[in-house]
């Protein structure tokens, strides 16, 4: 299927978030139970004397997951301060790690991989050693079903 | 112009690699077309500053402070727009981050 698609890419530096921004719908999914009243949330507590103990919830069978009550790149083992979890849930009710995690198990095994070789993406997210531009948003939009999300 | 599709679950899984272990920072959003009314700029904003914080040790004094103000002084009024966009300024400011957002439209 033909789809069309525009790019700005860029570097990544302190204070210049990188954006990767995808337009136009992606593939119908049928809603997951993920309320978020309802998410089991992966937390640990490094044990300092200065930090309330937690309880420890799991996610349950999403165990290769990135956590996002936890952070995407400091997993877990996370200090945890009394009030954390509390003004972190008023913060958004939201939680796309578990939409992340459902799309992740769903998508089909080793397609997309010439999208992450492709310049435009190696220079924007800094993969690539040449070439790290001053922009800092790469913009890909197609046609509605053609796979912007995930193939599966 | 290219002629291309992409895969932003595939892009967030990369950059979760890319990023852990490093003074990096990654976070995503996935809109949903039958969740409108909850994915308001609010919401969708203060998830992405709630990932950032996520990833930090503890939550930086500054952000505290004016979550804290805002939940206790204010009466439990949300963050508003301009005060989580002032947050994500801020943690942003320290460390390279990525910011993926699905279906923007």
């Amino acid at each position: 299927m033909r789809t069309q698609a525009s790019w700005c890419v860029g570097m990544v530096t302190p204070g210049n978030p990188r954006f990767c921004l995808a337009r136009q719908a992606f593939l119908p999914l049928p809603r997951t139970s993920s309320t978020h009243d309802s998410q089991k949330l992966q937390l640990f507590n490094r044990g300092s004397n200065k930090q309330s103990k937690m309880s420890q919830y799991t996610i349950k069978d999403n165990t290769n997951c990135f956590n996002t009550t936890n952070s995407i790149n400091v997993q877990n083992n996370l200090t945890i301060s009394h009030d954390r979890p509390e003004l972190l849930a008023w913060l958004s009710p939201l939680d796309p790690g578990l939409r992340h995690c459902d799309i992740r198990e769903r998508r089909a095994k080793d397609v997309g991989e010439w999208f992450i070789q492709t310049g435009e993406f190696r220079r924007w997210s800094g993969l690539s050693e040449e070439g790290e531009g001053d922009k800092r948003v790469l913009f890909c939009s197609g046609n509605p079903g053609v796979g912007k999300t995930f193939i599966r | 112009m290219l002629t291309r599709g992409g895969d932003s679950s595939l892009v967030v899984d990369i950059l979760y690699d890319k990023t852990r272990g490093r003074n990096a920072a990654l976070t995503c959003f996935y809109f949903d077309f039958a969740a409108q009314k909850e994915q308001s700029a609010i919401n969708v904003l203060g998830s992405l500053l709630k990932q950032m914080i996520n990833g930090t040790g503890n939550i930086p004094d500054e952000i505290r402070r004016t979550l804290r103000d805002q939940k206790e002084t204010a009466g439990g009024r949300r963050p508003q727009l301009v005060d989580i966009v002032k947050m994500l300024r801020l943690i942003t400011s320290s460390q390279g981050t990525y910011m993926c957002i699905d279906a923007l439209d």
